[in-house]
């Protein structure tokens, strides 16, 4: 579904928004490990209603965790790991970063 | 994740949320590693191929890359032989910030470098500190998800 594209800092927000929440992120690991799902399927396995998870849901999209898809007459929901991807990539730049600065670092007091 | 090993090359490493951390023993007593992490021409051997520090609060310090790259920055924090704090900024990029401290071992030195980005500079995709636990989560599903 097409979503109006935030600006950076909106869009930041969005996504600690979306992790604060407890039931968020166990949509997120249930979303994770089924694949796509929907609302419906998405609540019996949550104690929460559907409409409840709908508008969590809704959370999750706007912070890009989360894209949907029509199928038929349901609504598809599959987690976006992209945003986490990127934030990966900064942990591994920077710790490989570190460790070649450190590594030189260690050959200069032992010479 | 790697264990932490014994002697030779970076030790323990930790990285959650958007904090890198490293460790590391140094065959040299804090009052010399200190040398290492304040002039320029020792920076030079390590942390960049050119580097301009005014080691202290609110000084300058700039480090530069064969391949052209430029980081800006400015000392924040600066305890003789002990801690030193920078924050700083690659072109184009988020800023972060990077402290190391020094702990005496004996007669050598343990170097410990933390980097973290903060939220505000760094967009959309990096998450804060006290987001280690869910961030571990939500890659455990992304690994399931990409599986």
């Amino acid at each position: 579904m097409p979503q109006p594209q935030p600006s950076r800092d909106a869009a930041a927000g969005a996504v600690f928004a979306a992790l604060a929440d407890p039931t968020r992120r166990h949509l997120i690991a249930v979303l994770g490990a089924g694949g796509a799902a929907t609302a419906t399927g998405l609540a019996s396995e949550l104690p929460i209603s559907r409409q409840a998870v709908a508008k969590h849901l809704a959370t999750l999209g706007r912070a890009g965790l989360v894209s949907q898809s029509r199928r038929g007459r349901e609504s598809l929901f599959e987690l976006d790991p992209r945003p986490l991807a990127d934030a990966a990539a900064w942990l591994t730049t920077v710790g490989a970063e570190w460790d070649t600065r450190l590594a030189d670092l260690q050959r200069h007091f032992k010479g | 994740m790697t264990l932490p090993r014994s002697e030779g090359g970076p030790a323990v490493e930790r990285t959650d949320g958007e904090r890198v951390s490293r460790s590391v023993e140094l065959d040299a007593a804090p009052a010399e590693v200190w040398d290492a992490l304040t002039e320029e021409a020792l920076l030079a051997e390590w942390l960049a191929d050119e580097v301009e520090i005014e080691a202290e609060p609110g000084g300058e310090i700039v480090c530069r890359y064969a391949d052209g790259e430029e980081r800006r920055g400015e000392v924040e924090l600066v305890e003789e032989a002990e801690r030193l704090a920078w924050s700083w900024r690659r072109e184009g990029g988020g800023s972060s910030r990077v402290e190391l401290v020094l702990d005496a071992i004996a007669e050598r030195t343990r170097l410990t470098v933390i980097e973290t980005a903060p939220l505000r500079a760094t967009g959309p995709l990096l998450l804060a500190g006290t987001w280690g636990a869910p961030l571990a989560r939500l890659r455990t599903a992304v690994r399931l998800v990409l599986a």
